[in-house]
């Protein structure tokens, strides 16, 4: 149990280390963390994903206590949470006092020139390997999948296409999957 | 400036996180309403640098943000109740709801509805991937450093993190050069 305690300590706080521009950018990480750990299937991790949308908190937190607590109970619930919080909590106060010396510091400008793309490609990647993952219920591949699950195409279309003209609204985009799954997914 | 108490901070910040719903950036407004239109912790100015500053900071943006303002009212202590404020609404919400959710996953219906909404989570991703190209994918260099990455995620298991540590050493690299070869 312990070993579990500081594996939860180290991976959340590497998470938290290694996570720029917002709690969206911690999910590449989780996603990594069902190849290397039997914590929980990809399946369950978007449920998770869906729920820490809907709930009140910034998602990063949420992953965390819910991930935690799914893998060692309360107090890997708060073992998680407070990770993934500490160290940017440390590098947030040492910003804003050296936050001059940073500002006119140009290397912090390229290194972020180089950061915002790798934090794009790395969503970009778990949108393709989920969505791969959806429709076709095998792992991702580079070849042309031979069977297609037209249902879950089909509410995958039905939601893209409205919801990516309006500001993102998080709560109505997954009820309206939730809508979408109880009606077409028996047939 | 009258001083805030720990409690006060801790205690509107608890309220902005019972608000934030959906990400991040929602605790902009919020602050705006709370920290400087109401309590005047901070002008609105200083909001705005604190928000771009969190943002290139690693970590979660309302979290991060939380801090900065807290520390700002009350130095290191308040930045530590600015952040238990902001994740207590989260933890205790998600701990109730984690022990209803595995009771009812056992029904059809549920199993369905969860089925769906695996779609619109992919769906929600994809939208956010949109709003971050127009923000980051801006240059030659980041296309290409987008595309290179992408395609070495698809093809092997490569950790998030190594991925990170890489892009900034190559960026940091390739922009010094660049500046070398302009001079």
């Amino acid at each position: 149990m312990i070993k579990l305690y500081l594996l939860l300590f180290y991976e959340f706080f590497k998470i938290g280390l290694f996570t720029i521009g917002g709690g969206y950018a911690s999910i590449p990480f989780l996603y990594f963390l069902v190849t290397k750990y039997n914590w929980f299937t990809n399946d369950e991790l978007t449920n998770m994903l869906a729920i820490s949308n809907i709930t009140p908190g910034p998602i990063g937190i949420n992953m965390a206590t819910y991930t935690g607590y799914t893998t060692a109970g309360i107090t890997g619930a708060i073992i998680s949470t407070l990770s993934i919080v500490l160290a940017p909590f440390i590098i947030t106060v040492l910003f804003i006092k050296l936050f001059n010396k940073f500002q006119s510091c140009i290397y912090t400008d390229y290194i972020f020139k180089g950061l915002k793309p790798a934090a794009c490609a790395l969503l970009t990647s778990i949108a393709i390997k989920l969505l791969y993952q959806t429709i076709t219920g095998e792992n991702f591949s580079f070849i042309i999948p031979s069977n297609i699950d037209t249902k879950d195409l089909f509410i995958f279309l039905a939601l893209i296409i409205p919801f990516s003209f309006f500001k993102k609204n998080p709560l109505i985009t997954i009820l309206t999957g939730a809508i979408l799954g109880i009606i077409f997914k028996p047939f | 400036m009258k001083k805030p108490s720990l409690f006060e901070i801790f205690y509107i910040f608890c309220f902005i996180g019972i608000q934030l719903l959906g990400g991040g950036y929602v605790i902009v407004p919020l602050l705006k309403k709370h920290i400087v239109d109401d309590k005047k912790w901070m002008s609105e100015d200083e909001l705005v640098n604190f928000f771009a500053m969190s943002q290139c900071i690693p970590g979660i943006i309302a979290g991060n943000i939380a801090v900065c303002a807290g520390y700002r009212a009350r130095k290191l202590l308040g930045a530590v109740a600015a952040i238990s404020g902001i994740i207590l609404p989260s933890f205790i919400t998600i701990l109730l709801l984690a022990n209803i959710l595995s009771k009812f996953t056992e029904y059809t219906y549920i199993q369905n509805a969860f089925g769906g909404i695996r779609i619109a989570v992919v769906v929600l991703i994809i939208i956010t991937i949109k709003d971050l190209w127009s923000k980051s994918i801006n240059s030659k260099f980041a296309y290409t450093l987008f595309f290179i990455i992408l395609v070495l995620l698809l093809a092997s298991n490569i950790s998030p993190a190594i991925v990170i540590l890489l892009s900034g050493i190559i960026s940091v690299i390739f922009c010094s050069v660049m500046r070398k070869l302009h001079d």
